[in-house]
């Protein structure tokens, strides 16, 4: 069952997440994917995430089925104008991806190379309407296809940016483009996503996509701060940074909040699944899910 | 169903045009760069995002910010900046206009850049200005409901 299924029959769906080498070894794609076979619905490759250059995500995916895992390619529109985008997204199409999540992506200045040209051809809600109508069979030039790829199109939604109704507006906007399911950004703040999602079931929205909710297990109080500081509409509750500080073992710590948060979600009306982002700690998914009881 | 997204038909800009489009920018900048911030993208939604130029984005966003705003909306890119489009939610509030950023905008005719958006109007290669929108929350509504 894939996760186009899982999504129809309304299971409660588990993402992970890999980040590519910096290298062209595809063997460390391939030890990832044990963490995950069996455990999650499906996995997210990112594509070159904080704009540094890593293995292709496409390239990345096609190992990743090649492994038994369902793969989730990641789009952005940060190196790539609509004519790349279009062509990228066929070459995954014919390898067999069937998942495809839009971002605009980070800019360029985060990255190692900040003096490279952002691209920024479409934004994130325009690409989601490009791979929509290339679903119904269309290039962006009204060209017809004779085969149409039939992704499953995701998308992001950041809960805890500024301005709050803006964030719903977004929500709203990428779902009437064809968004099919939305992962949302690590939750660190409850309250908020609460609040958040309260107003998502109000407006009716959590019918029309399925919402995943992401969980980041840190392991330090270290992580917690940095995003804090230097990460921008990241939302962190104090309290989580506390018990870092003051846990003897702030790894064993960082996965008891990570389970709590989940469990917490588990309960929100909504939430359609988790979405979980370990970054460079992918070896500690199948433990979080066992501890949050998702799997036995 | 997948909405339309490119812009419009394609109509080729004869150079006779070229020059009455460098002609009106003339007097189009003087107005819109102070005034608005514009950036002169050839394909004006100033009237949609309660008058201030979304272009000024670092990411050229055309629908609504990215993940990256801030606490009192600073920018990702130049924390020194204030999101533009936090800035654009805030006026859009205030003038009443917020039913119109629920409107998808439509991808980029990098055709049109560096050209005059009030020629553009005239030939209707672009959308013309909205002008005075009454009952915003009522609109807003109306756009939730229809599900679209």
């Amino acid at each position: 069952m894939g996760l186009r299924e899982k999504l129809a029959s309304g299971t409660f769906i588990v993402c992970g997440e890999i980040g590519p080498p910096k290298s062209c070894d595809g063997n460390v794609i391939r030890e990832k994917s044990q963490y995950f076979k069996g455990v999650v619905d499906a996995v997210n490759i990112t594509d070159n995430q904080t704009a540094i250059v890593r293995l292709s995500s496409i390239a990345s995916a096609k190992i990743l089925l090649d492994e038994g895992v369902e793969p989730i390619i990641q789009m952005t529109c940060r190196d790539r104008n609509r004519i790349a985008i279009q062509s990228d997204l066929l070459g995954a199409a014919a390898l067999g991806l069937r998942n495809v999540l839009c971002l605009t992506g980070d800019h360029q200045k985060f990255g190692d190379q900040p003096e490279a040209k952002g691209v920024f051809d479409l934004d994130s809600i325009q690409l989601i309407a490009t791979v929509a109508k290339m679903n119904g069979g269309f290039l962006l030039s009204d060209q017809e296809m004779k085969k149409s790829p039939e992704f499953l199109i995701g998308a992001a939604a950041n809960p805890f940016a500024e301005p709050f109704e803006m964030r719903l507006i977004r929500l709203h906007k990428k779902i009437q483009a064809g968004a099919h399911f939305i992962q949302t950004q690590p939750v660190f703040d409850l309250n908020r996503f609460m609040i958040w999602m309260e107003k998502v079931v109000e407006l009716g929205l959590h019918e029309k996509c399925a919402i995943l909710a992401g969980v980041m297990p840190v392991k330090s109080e270290k992580a917690l701060l940095h995003m804090k500081k230097e990460v921008p509409g990241v939302r962190i509750d104090d309290a989580y940074i506390d018990r870092l500080k003051n846990a003897r073992d702030p790894k064993d710590e960082g996965v008891k909040i990570a389970v709590e948060i989940i469990k917490s979600l588990q309960k929100i009306k909504g939430v359609r699944g988790i979405h979980i982002m370990p970054v460079m700690w992918e070896s500690i998914t199948p433990l979080l899910i066992k501890e949050s009881g998702l799997i036995s | 169903m997948p909405i339309d997204f490119v812009t419009y038909d394609r109509p080729t800009i004869s150079a006779r045009e070229r020059k009455v489009s460098r002609f009106l920018l003339f007097f189009e900048n003087i107005v819109k760069v102070p005034i608005f911030g514009c950036q002169r993208c050839g394909e004006c939604v100033l009237s949609s995002t309660a008058f201030i130029c979304g272009q000024q984005c670092p990411k050229r966003m055309r629908n609504g910010p990215c993940g990256g705003t801030g606490e009192g909306g600073t920018c990702e890119v130049f924390p020194d900046r204030k999101c533009v489009w936090y800035r654009i939610y805030y006026r859009s509030k205030f003038l009443h206009r917020l039913n119109l950023l629920y409107k998808l905008k439509k991808i980029h005719n990098w055709n049109l850049e560096g050209t005059s958006a009030w020629l553009n109007v005239f030939k209707k290669r672009i959308d013309p200005p909205i002008g005075f929108v009454r009952d915003d929350s009522q609109k807003i509504k109306e756009i939730i409901q229809s599900g679209t």
